[in-house]
């Protein structure tokens, strides 16, 4: 959801123009090692694994910082910030799960995932959930729900991509659409997500060094944090308050969806099948956990910071709550830091964009065929093919659907976590959970997010203050899995193989 | 290793484990029963959040603990940190519905943010980045993983290999040989 937030919020900042010599050159510069990175990668895959999980052969940092960058998209920079200036320290529930998230994660998937994929040669996420239940069925299910989540993922991230090019190189939002989508496509393509996560360092060291270049301004120039809350307090206090302006309920919902519903990331949990050797997983959560409070960092400084600016009348009132980093950026800071930033909003959008055409594609070339029984012959060529289907389609729809896309973007967080958390986070530590638990909770995650989403969406229904659609689906699909699980456990150790079953008594 | 110790290493496993999913179940119907109670007509009330406040750092614990429990030791010397990233989380939710809306123009600074908000800030989103992966890295080679363990499951995997090779009367194949053919 952070990613779908933030996309929805670059739709409505309809970013303001920045097209200066610097912000272009700054701009060209970011594609063109983009391009180095790709040609370099493409001609290191060779094979299906090279295409799909780099061949599992990266290093501990390269994945770290790759796994950092996917993670927070642009909302780390337009929306969040935004949505700070407007509620408050209550946005901030939705990247405090970070501080538990990465080692959770850890703890739960990264050991069991990274050995199950060496025992079995695993390379999709459905994969995982396929050898765990011992089904077809599953592994299909799975394959579907994320494929519909991926859809709505694609089109926001395309439209976010054409809004932000526009902004940097002045080119309409069309060209910046298909310029975007060209490049993403380019690389994810010709070197897959070997491409892709080398392009998500690079990316990914961007953001950083943007975001704690734009901390450390704010906070120079208003004087430091205590500043900053004092004409904050003198105006505004509700904004610093423990929940900002949301209800303790709707503050403590964001937590809950953002923590719990991190274990049913793909683009987070694929990364797992790629690191070269398991006992790296040592350091990953500890340098995951650094790298994305870096990240974060403009997340929060920019918010309180903005707030405070406007308040004392250092800034002027903005047009809506996305201008913050905008009208920052472009009024205050150097104009090289703000070249810097809108790189790294281009960075982002595509960095999320690359994570889910490779991981649609292997859904439509591996998961699905094998589900039905028609496994795939050539993965790799097959999979190139996907790729470019699924990076077109993306853009036609971004083009073309008006408000249904963020639509489409609204549920992508909230499906992930309602119809994988159970089955893949549960269902891997805990060997009374069966094949129909399974089947039965990944269904109810899909059906009850779609229904509510769509019946919130068309305003048929609407949630009491602090309930979301995601956090009711995600409890649904809870509660179905445990009850289901129980009431079917006499097949529970059954439905385990040997290998399965070592890996998860380890 | 015999098989009374195998099963008392699978009841000290199993006891965590058991534990750990029933405090989860609980932790996520005690979070559905908040959601539930803002759908009242007189509005949420008073005691939904607070259910919350709850269960969210039982449920996150109880599924770390469900993830790193493994052998005779359980979770072992990870029931510590644990622990205190529960409390951090459960104080940190709880203080600030506890103690009075006070923020003003005067009110006392905590490193540059009013006292609930510090509480919020730098307990629930820094408190735990310090504990918990430190203590994922200490505890890795006893606790997560070790070189006898990639070598047992890459063991396992080679000998059903080798069945599949007995049995089919050809060299067997795994899904990534597939792929490379």
């Amino acid at each position: 959801m952070i990613q779908v937030v933030g996309v929805s919020a670059v739709l409505q900042a309809a970013l303001p123009n920045a097209a200066r010599p610097a912000v272009v050159t700054v701009g060209i510069l970011y594609f063109a090692v983009i391009v180095a990175i790709s040609v370099w990668a493409a001609r290191r895959t060779r094979t299906a694994a090279d295409f799909f999980v780099a061949g599992k052969g990266i290093g501990l940092v390269a994945l770290t910082v790759a796994s950092v960058s996917v993670s927070v998209s642009g909302f780390a920079f337009i929306g969040g910030p935004g949505f700070i200036y407007a509620v408050g320290l209550g946005a901030m529930y939705i990247v405090l799960p970070a501080a538990v998230t990465n080692v959770m994660g850890a703890w739960v998937l990264a050991k069991r995932m990274r050995l199950i994929g060496e025992a079995r040669a695993l390379i999709t996420i459905p994969d995982a959930i396929g050898a765990r239940y011992r089904s077809r069925a599953a592994q299909g299910l799975s394959a579907a729900a994320i494929l519909v989540g991926i859809v709505g993922y694609m089109a926001t991230n395309a439209l976010a991509m054409g809004v932000v090019i526009n902004s940097i190189f002045g080119v309409g939002l069309g060209w910046g659409i298909w310029i975007g989508m060209g490049v993403t496509l380019a690389y994810s393509a010709s070197g897959g997500i070997l491409a892709g996560i080398y392009n998500d360092v690079f990316q990914g060291t961007l953001m950083a060094v943007a975001s704690v270049l734009v901390f450390l301004f704010v906070l120079n120039f208003g004087g430091g944090l205590g500043e900053i809350s004092r004409t904050i307090l003198a105006h505004d206090a509700a904004i610093l308050g423990p929940w900002g302006k949301l209800t303790p309920l709707a503050a403590l919902s964001f937590f809950f969806v953002f923590s719990m519903g991190s274990l049913g990331q793909p683009q987070a949990v694929h990364k797992y099948y790629m690191l070269r050797d398991p006992l790296q997983l040592k350091w990953y959560p500890l340098l995951k956990t650094l790298g994305l409070a870096l990240v974060l960092l403009l997340y929060f400084g920019v918010g309180v910071g903005v707030k405070a600016f406007v308040l004392s009348g250092r800034l002027p009132a903005l047009g809506s709550p996305d201008q913050a980093t905008p009208t920052l950026l472009l009024n205050i800071t150097p104009l090289i830091l703000a070249a810097l930033v809108f790189s790294g909003v281009a960075a982002a959008t595509m960095s999320a964009a690359n994570s889910f055409i490779n991981i649609g594609a292997a859904i439509v070339t591996h998961d699905l065929p094998i589900a039905l029984g028609r496994p795939v012959r050539n993965e790799l060529r097959w999979g190139r093919a996907m790729t470019i289907v699924i990076a077109v389609a993306a853009a036609i729809t971004a083009q073309r659907s008006g408000t249904m896309v963020a639509f489409l973007g609204i549920f992508g967080w909230g499906l992930f976590a309602s119809t994988l958390v159970p089955a893949l986070a549960v269902g891997l530590n805990w060997q009374g959970a069966t094949r129909a638990g399974a089947i039965a909770s990944i269904a109810t995650g899909l059906i009850v997010t779609l229904g509510l989403e769509t019946a919130a969406y068309s305003k048929v229904f609407t949630f009491p203050a602090g309930v979301t659609a995601s956090a009711v689906a995600m409890v649904s699909s809870f509660l179905v899995f445990f009850i289901v699980s129980w009431l079917t456990r006499r097949h529970a150790h059954a439905e385990l193989d040997p290998d399965v079953k070592l890996v998860m008594e380890l | 290793m015999t098989d009374s110790n195998t099963s008392e290493i699978s009841a000290a496993t199993d006891t965590t484990r058991r534990a750990a999913l029933v405090a989860l179940f609980i932790s996520i119907a005690a979070i559905g029963v908040g959601y539930a109670a803002a759908f009242t007509r007189s509005g949420t009330p008073t005691w939904a959040p607070w259910l919350l406040a709850l269960a969210i750092p039982v449920a996150l614990g109880a599924i770390m603990i469900l993830g790193a429990a493994r052998g005779r030791s359980g979770i072992g010397p990870l029931k510590i940190p644990f622990g205190f990233v529960v409390l951090v989380l459960i104080i940190g939710f709880g203080a600030p519905l506890l103690l009075p809306a006070t923020e003003g123009p005067l009110s006392k600074l905590w490193l540059g943010l009013p006292a609930r908000a510090a509480i919020v800030i730098y307990g629930v989103g820094l408190l735990p980045i310090i504990v918990l992966p430190v203590a994922y890295a200490l505890t890795f080679e006893t606790q997560t993983l070790s070189a006898e363990d990639v070598e047992r499951v890459r063991a396992l995997a080679a000998e059903g290999g080798r069945e599949n090779q007995a049995s089919n009367g050809s060299a067997a194949q795994t899904p990534i040989d597939k792929l490379r053919a």
